[in-house]
């Protein structure tokens, strides 16, 4: 049976990672940023070319539309991937997949649960200090940063709101159980479901 | 109260089409219709205002179609010549499109040229600036763009510097004719010049900044171009009648495009309106493609037709309610009467207005102006309007958004996995905006002042 997982996650909550853990035990690809470079392969381009423009919010003022063509590359590589997870997902294979608005793209896919990953403020200020190496004040700054530009291109492209729980089959605290501890959950609930 | 309201409209179009979040012709048909209601209706209490707005009644007399005193609209509002000639121009456009027609002239010329980077490079641009001037600027990006990025895989080179000139190159070309840019269509229909006149004096200015421009971007771009690229397959390329759908609908399509530029530059001569014109060229597609009707007709661009109606309503509310002759009287008391100064106003305020929001509307509402400042200033109407088509017309060129071919353009770059962004785009064009608005400067003022 066809799943296909999409994870959104406040920044600093480890969403990232857990869905990796989960990919492989599972045994399923894994989508993130990767996209991008199969999809440069496949266009025959350099992924360094779209990197910049991923997970993007469109910036108003500076493009335009004209007969329904836009010029904002953050948009037409949004929808490059939009694109990219639909034929995946029609391929019949099962995957997890980061971000990308994926609950919203693939929201008629019969095989999709989706997951929002939150996170208790301090842990998450203490997950990104520590990755990123930076103080708790700049790691907070970092969160606010990363979370407003998410919600932004999320609730640009899609109706339900970044976030909101109404949106998501299954919305979970990685604080409370750690990361192993809520991967260990997800897999229990993901089989259950796939079952 | 009524130029408040009239204003407050206009300023409220500008930035919803600048913001770019409702589609543009809800924007200006909204708009137009509170103009309609709340200027007219409301303040002025006016129904001759809107029925001149409206500008209906000339539609149905003989001058509308066959003028042997070309004079112009005599009164503002909706310029009804512009959109029935634009409707004509794209109906034949998408007929020839349909056929293949312009796909294969892209593969033809670079078979020309056999494939080799730089001269495609070249004959590109000029493809560009000549197709641009007959036909817009929209359909020839869509197709050159996409034709650069197919031999760009085939070829191994970098499509972004090809497609950057070739958008300057039809931005350029489409300021050299009356119908090459809709702001000449509205400024020639409006003011009353003809084809030949703009090809004498819009064409000239556009022929020498092309000269500049080839310089400009071969210099610029020649180092990328330069490598020749290894084991090519050439027969891997699709054949240029292979792009050929339909061969008695291209050879129609051709001939009837033949004929548009025919009447197109003797219209001065045979006194045929360009809305003429645009019905001509129109049915002639109709009934050579009386089989494809329905997919050529849903193809038309209709919503850039409903934007054309609702901003001339707006810019009707400007004029009727005498804003225009205002902003006229203060370009004139800026440039203190000094010709040369108000001709570089008109023509670099343009220049930056149009990189920045949509030059159609910008030159809609400066022919008010610049009728005002010829009588008020003595400046000639001819050299304002000359300055006013080079400006709005190249200004458009300097950024990303400054004119619909820039953005078709870098969309279909995108599409392909070329994003360009402002900075590359501005590094690029901005310059080469720079110095063709100063050829255009330095000509106006030698030839004209």
């Amino acid at each position: 049976m066809q799943f296909i997982i999409s994870i959104g996650r406040e920044y600093g909550s480890g969403g990232h990672e857990i869905g990796r853990h989960l990919a492989e035990r599972l045994g399923v690809d894994f989508c993130d940023r990767n996209m991008l470079d199969r999809i440069a392969e496949e266009k025959d381009t350099s992924a360094e070319n779209l990197r910049k423009y991923d997970e993007t919010p469109k910036r108003f003022l500076l493009s335009r539309t004209v007969r329904g063509f836009s010029n904002s590359p953050e948009e037409i590589i949004a929808r490059m991937q939009f694109e990219y997870l639909e034929k995946k997902a029609k391929s019949g294979e099962s995957f997890i997949v980061v971000g990308r608005c994926a609950e919203s793209v693939l929201k008629d896919c019969e095989g999709l649960i989706s997951l929002f990953i939150t996170g208790d403020e301090d842990a998450k200020i203490d997950r990104v200090a520590e990755h990123r190496s930076m103080t708790r004040d700049q790691a907070k700054m970092a969160i606010l940063r990363h979370d407003k530009k998410r919600k932004a291109y999320h609730n640009y492209y899609c109706e339900g709101k970044w976030g909101d729980s109404r949106n998501y089959e299954l919305t979970i605290n990685s604080s409370k159980l750690g990361i192993m501890g809520t991967v260990d959950i997800l897999e229990q609930y993901i089989r259950l479901r796939t079952q | 109260m009524a130029q408040i309201i009239a204003l407050v409209i206009f300023v409220a179009m500008f930035v919803l089409i600048v913001t770019d979040k409702i589609e543009r012709h809800y924007v200006t048909l909204g708009c137009g219709l509170l103009t309609l209601i709340l200027v007219f209706g409301v303040c002025m209490r006016d129904p001759a205002a809107i029925m001149n707005t409206l500008n209906v009644k000339p539609i149905f007399t003989l001058d509308f179609w066959y003028a042997p005193h070309a004079e112009g609209e005599e009164s503002g509002g909706i310029n009804w010549a512009t959109i029935i000639f634009i409707a004509g121009m794209m109906i034949m456009v998408e007929g020839m499109a349909r056929a293949g027609f312009f796909r294969w002239l892209c593969m033809k010329l670079a078979k020309l040229v056999h494939y080799k980077t730089i001269p495609v490079f070249v004959t590109f641009m000029l493809m560009s600036f000549v197709l641009a001037m007959f036909i817009d600027s929209i359909t020839v990006i869509l197709f050159l763009a996409s034709v650069t990025i197919e031999l760009s895989r085939l070829l191994k080179f970098d499509p972004v510097p090809m497609i950057l000139s070739e958008v300057f190159c039809a931005n350029l070309g489409g300021s050299a004719t009356m119908c090459g840019d809709p702001p000449n269509i509205i400024i020639g229909t409006s003011l009353g010049y003809s084809f030949f006149d703009f090809i004498l004096n819009t064409g000239a200015m556009a022929v020498i900044a092309l000269v500049f421009t080839l310089i400009y971007f071969y210099l610029v771009f020649r180092k990328q171009y330069s490598t020749p690229s290894e084991n090519i397959d050439i027969s891997a390329l699709p054949s240029p009648e292979s792009c050929i759908t339909d061969k008695k609908g291209f050879a129609l399509s051709t001939v009837i495009f033949l004929i548009a530029v025919v009447m197109l530059v003797t219209h001065s001569m045979t006194h045929l309106t360009v809305a003429f014109i645009g019905v001509f060229v129109s049915l002639a597609t109709v009934l050579a493609n009386t089989r494809h009707l329905g997919y050529i007709m849903k193809r038309v661009d209709y919503k850039t037709l409903l934007f054309f109606i609702g901003l001339f309503v707006v810019v009707g509310g400007l004029e009727q309610t005498g804003v225009l002759e205002t902003v006229a009287g203060f370009i004139g008391k800026i440039s203190g009467g000094n010709s040369k100064l108000m001709i570089a106003i008109i023509i670099w305020g343009s220049a930056v207005a149009s990189a920045f929001i949509d030059n159609i509307p910008f030159a809609a509402t400066m022919i008010p102006v610049i009728k005002t400042l010829a009588v008020s200033s003595g400046v000639p109407l001819d050299t304002l309007a000359w300055a006013l088509s080079m400006g709005t017309d190249i200004g458009g060129s300097g950024t990303p958004i400054g004119a619909s071919a820039n953005v078709v353009g870098t969309s279909a770059a995108a599409k392909a996995g070329h994003p360009i962004g402002w900075g590359e785009y501005c590094s690029k064009a901005a310059p080469a905006t720079v110095i063709v608005l100063a050829v255009c400067t330095a000509y106006i003022f030698v030839v004209y002042l």
